[in-house]
């Protein structure tokens, strides 16, 4: 992998000295395994618009095609970690955990189920969200059943009647709020964003959808 | 009525025979055959679009993709009629299924939009900011007629994209690894949708890569998109999946683009095109 790394590396460099750049008929893909031929045709053949503005201060669009080491396990096992991957994928995701300070207190459910529903955040070009107009929703619908009254996706559980089934003891707390700010601690690999430990949702807005989750007055727990 | 019976009895007759089997005038006898002989809640999640296909708006893509085909047209005033979708000049019978495939005289492997744009700039020698050449999305655009015309050529045929060349195989393999490559801000990949059979994205039923009845559907472009009013491509579908997925903008007719579209015709392989199709 190194070692071909350098290959491709070799070749674009003795392209750039030629003058030209590094285009299909300049690199022969058939001498790449698929793994290689993938990365270069991202990152080396312009197979993305790297020049797309990003929400993020100081970050790129090709920031977010440079996987992080989850990311790459989580790739090469096809979601299926060994155990010891696992234990080590989710020991990390412990570790990226930030709880608030002293016990957790639910936020406002009002607030939680709009977030909840809202999908909006993070798309690019060629229909940019802008942040500024409109603050990222937390996508939870998009694979998540909450409540009978609007209808989510079913790449997820099903979430009806969360907190009416598991009370709300500060232990139980402290968990949901680990799966929705790493779900990896608790499932290695599952699809699901890494919604704090990415930045995506503040930790507030993390109370939120716990309160519309766990408290009593939540259309979640009202059925 | 009459149409359809006269059209779903050869047909159904065809989708049982060899890959040889030729084009049938009805897609939506193609995609009833489908569904009539598979259990799949993405083949009928919409039973208004079902209904409608004998009135599909692509159909106006197609007859204008028709009179542009062979129009002469561009500097060189000749028609489409001389370019090579892969079976020779002028062959669009079978073609469209046959692509991404490998052309000797670019070295490269093309999608179908990628080979119009080739001979529009080479045939008709069509300027690469020309309009026709450029402008590739949306129902008025020279190429989604063209694109739909064509493709239609392939209705009921089964995908068969070739995998003769070294470089077909290279870019359908490297299609896998991209499919299945977790990245950006909320580590998705393809898979993440079109990973498991029967699931939803909010009210929409997603299509089951590794089930070909269903995959088929998925990829049968040009189709008339309901909710956009417009006929799209299978380019127009890859920007929009990765638009959802919080990537950059893909590069439309990029190699790391076909690499996707071999990969994910080959998942379709040997179930029947249906096209023009309707999406929600």
């Amino acid at each position: 992998m190194f070692d071909t790394k350098i290959r491709v590396a070799a070749a674009c460099a003795a392209l750039a000295l030629a003058g030209t750049y590094a285009t299909a008929a300049d690199v022969d893909y058939t001498k790449m395994t698929p793994q290689e031929l993938a990365e270069y045709l991202i990152f080396e053949a312009k197979g993305y618009k790297f020049d797309a503005q990003v929400q993020t201060e100081g970050a790129t669009a090709k920031d977010r095609l440079v996987q992080d080491e989850l990311q790459k396990v989580c790739t090469e096992t096809r979601n299926k970690p060994s155990p010891e991957q696992a234990a080590k994928i989710s020991a990390a995701a412990r570790e990226s955990i930030k709880y608030p300070e002293g016990d957790i207190k639910l936020g406002d459910w009002k607030k939680g189920r709009e977030l909840a529903w809202s999908g909006f955040g993070y798309r690019l070009d060629p229909n940019f969200d802008d942040h500024k107009k409109s603050a990222p929703g937390a996508n939870c619908y998009n694979c998540h059943e909450f409540a009978g009254d609007r209808q989510g996706g079913t790449i997820g559980p099903s979430l009806r009647n969360y907190g009416k089934l598991r009370g709300t003891e500060q232990p139980v707390l402290k968990l949901a709020y680990g799966i929705i700010y790493n779900a990896h601690s608790m499932f290695p690999c599952t699809r699901m964003p890494r919604q704090g430990a990415k930045g995506l949702l503040t930790e507030a807005q993390i109370l939120d959808v716990m309160a519309y989750l766990f408290d009593p007055e939540s259309p979640v727990n009202k059925e | 009525m009459l149409r359809k019976l006269l059209v779903a009895v050869p047909l159904a007759a065809a989708m049982a025979g060899p890959a040889s089997a030729g084009p049938s005038d009805d897609p939506a006898a193609v995609l009833q055959a489908l569904i009539d002989s598979t259990s799949s809640y993405y083949l009928t999640q919409s039973e208004q679009n079902l209904m409608m296909m004998p009135d599909n708006p692509a159909l106006w893509s197609l007859e204008e993709g028709e009179a542009l085909f062979k129009t002469p047209r561009g500097p060189k005033n000749v028609s489409l009629e001389g370019c090579d979708f892969g079976k020779g000049p002028g062959v669009l019978e079978g073609a469209y299924v046959e692509l991404p495939r490998y052309f000797k005289d670019t070295g490269k492997v093309m999608d179908l939009g990628n080979r119009l744009i080739h001979c529009m700039k080479t045939l008709q020698g069509f300027p690469a900011d020309d309009p026709a050449v450029k402008e590739i999305h949306g129902s008025k655009s020279d190429h989604m007629k063209l694109q739909t015309y064509i493709a239609a050529q392939s209705n009921g045929m089964p995908w068969n994209p070739p995998m003769d060349h070294p470089l077909e195989k290279a870019m359908r393999d490297a299609g896998e690894v991209v499919f299945y490559r977790r990245s950006g801000p909320f580590d998705f990949n393809c898979a993440a949708c079109h990973g498991e059979p029967g699931k939803r994205v909010r009210a929409s039923v997603l299509p089951y890569a590794q089930d070909p009845k269903e995959w088929t559907k998925a990829i049968s472009w040009p189709a008339f998109r309901v909710g956009q009013d417009n006929t799209r491509s299978s380019q127009h579908r890859l920007r929009e999946c990765i638009w959802q997925m919080r990537y950059p903008p893909i590069v439309a007719g990029s190699d790391l683009s076909i690499a996707l579209l071999s990969y994910w015709t080959e998942l379709a392989r040997g179930q029947p095109a249906i096209i023009p199709d309707m999406k929600r």
